[in-house]
């Protein structure tokens, strides 16, 4: 059996030890698999995500990138080793300009292969590539977004999470950053992507997880649960109890 | 009288400047005002003169004035071990309070309580070690040269200006060209998307702590060579700093440059216009009107 791109084992993390948010989670993801974090409001699945990428105190359980544990690292050493995270807001240093941000970010690469990879995300991002000395905060939502990506690829990630990449954006902008998510996976990424916009979510998705209270609820292949009443009615806050995990 | 006001403005102003540049850079990443930062201005000055001296006593020729200036070649060479010592100065004082109180969680009010505390400590100790007593690198007389326009100055007052107007370049460029000055920007600006960028942010705040204590040195030895040295110095210039850092803008360091001059300018012709003895209200009244008028400063940014 191949060793999963990423994986946590009995995950509990929070703000505050008394009171964690995600309580529990077993949670892998295959290498070059998209997989769709779902949940209603305050189910865990940012804390989950920030917990991976080492923004929120993890009590006890672990994390695996591949077959290296990452449970302790500090979140600049798990960018070293391939993890890239993208927060919802604030995700740009709006004072520097979009080149400074690609700069800042391929700090940790080699001297020699920095312009190369900024050159290659440049390409991959256009509308990045015709200002980049704009200041980030000058940007629009959608570019925003883009440059957050393009900061998070630049180290060529083998897990990319992305948290409500779509929160905030028009639905024509949310559905270009949804299909460059797909395009990027398509590149062999692995993708973990947490969304409130489940429909499109789940479009470009492989597979979906369902938090509810900071416990996995229910998960499945994408196209299954697109169409499933499960999931509708937990976004609905339908008072039947969910099924088991797996089911 | 005003021409020559305003070179001793400028000449305050530089010193005053230099000690604002450490005050803007510690503020925007540590997010806290460092009260201690007048000692470091102190201590740099001492160890500097604690140095020269041994360096004097091991070597009498390294004593004699070198060109027109009031120094020998003992200052320059104590000067860059004194930036080095203030600097692990700084570093021991944030591993064993600041740093420690960050880790704790430590509010705002506690980090500036705790530099006031830092401030007491430093100052004490400068007392007892070198007493109250002011001294001098250097008992050599120094005419002051004609500049032109009623303007009067010595040699060692116009190498402070000039190492000033070097520093300050090289601090910009250290900042806005290099990927250390980047990294201190985006640690500045968001410290938790540093990290998550792979930034190593307790690596920048190290850096921020003997660039903001190294300048502070350069800037006590500056005041201790056309002025004098005294354990109260820095904190004599404690209030002017924080006017030049608020009034330049947070984290801006031509900013911190550009109001270090303007609150040195204004200090001199206070002097000549309404008396010596308002001399230290102009910083505060500086300080009061920028922070009703335009708190983001100069050169910073709206907040």
């Amino acid at each position: 059996m191949s060793v999963p791109a990423l994986s946590t084992d009995a995950l509990v993390a929070g703000y505050e030890r008394d009171l964690p948010i995600v309580r529990g989670i077993d949670f892998s993801v295959g290498i070059g698999e998209l997989v769709v974090v779902l949940g209603p409001n305050g189910a865990g699945k940012s804390t989950l995500v920030k917990a991976i990428a080492g923004l929120v105190t993890i009590h006890s359980g672990a994390i695996r990138l591949g077959d290296r544990d990452i449970t302790s690292a500090p979140a600049h050493e798990k960018v070293h080793q391939g993890l890239a995270f993208v927060p919802q807001t604030e995700n740009i240093f709006t004072t520097l300009t979009v080149h400074e941000n690609l700069l800042v970010a391929a700090n940790i690469l080699a001297k020699e292969t920095r312009s190369r990879r900024i050159s290659e995300l440049y390409a991959l991002f256009p509308d990045l590539a015709a200002r980049p000395s704009l200041k980030a905060g000058q940007l629009s939502g959608g570019q925003r977004q883009m440059l957050a990506v393009a900061r998070a690829l630049i180290v060529a990630p083998s897990v990319l999470i992305l948290d409500e990449p779509s929160a905030g954006l028009s639905p024509k902008v949310a559905a270009d950053v949804f299909r460059t998510l797909k395009s990027i996976n398509e590149t062999g990424v692995t993708i973990i992507l947490v969304e409130q916009n489940v429909k499109a979510a789940l479009a470009i998705a492989h597979r979906g997880v369902i938090l509810v209270d900071g416990k996995r609820r229910h998960e499945g292949p994408a196209a299954t649960l697109a169409g499933d009443p499960i999931v509708a009615e937990l976004y609905l806050g339908a008072h039947r109890a969910p099924p088991a995990v797996g089911a | 009288m005003i021409a020559q006001a305003i070179m001793d403005g400028l000449i305050a102003g530089a010193m005053i400047g230099l000690g604002a540049i450490g005050i803007t850079l510690t503020y925007s990443i540590l997010r806290f005002a460092n009260f201690a930062h007048g000692e470091l201005l102190s201590w740099g000055a001492y160890i500097a003169l604690a140095l020269s001296d041994g360096l004097g006593y091991l070597s009498a020729s390294l004593m004699l004035p070198v060109g027109p200036f009031s120094f020998g070649w003992s200052l320059p060479l104590a000067a860059i071990l004194a930036v080095a010592l203030t600097g692990t100065l700084a570093l021991l004082a944030d591993a064993l309070l600041f740093g420690r109180l960050r880790a704790k969680g430590g509010t705002i009010i506690i980090m500036v309580m705790a530099s006031f505390g830092a401030a007491l400590t430093l100052r004490s100790l400068l007392e007892f070690l070198f007493s109250t007593k002011p001294a001098y690198y250097s008992k050599a007389l120094q005419i002051a040269l004609p500049l032109g326009g009623e303007m009067r100055a010595t040699p060692d007052q116009l190498l402070t200006l000039g190492l000033a107007a070097v520093l300050v370049i090289a601090i910009h460029l250290l900042l806005t060209r290099s990927a250390t000055g980047r990294s201190m920007r985006a640690v500045s600006e968001n410290q938790q998307l540093a990290g998550i960028v792979g930034i190593d942010v307790r690596r920048i705040i190290r850096i921020v702590w003997l660039l903001g204590a190294g300048l502070a040195c350069v800037a006590g030895i500056m005041a201790g060579l056309v002025v004098q040295i005294r354990p109260h110095m820095g904190h004599d210039l404690l209030l002017p700093l924080f006017a030049a850092a608020i009034l330049g803008g947070i984290g801006s360091v031509p900013g911190a440059m550009l109001a270090g001059l303007i609150v040195g300018l204004s200090e001199a012709i206070a002097v000549q216009v309404i008396g010596a003895e308002w001399r230290a209200a102009v910083a505060f009244v500086i300080l009061v009107a920028v922070l009703l008028t335009r708190p983001q400063g100069l050169l910073g940014r709206a907040a």
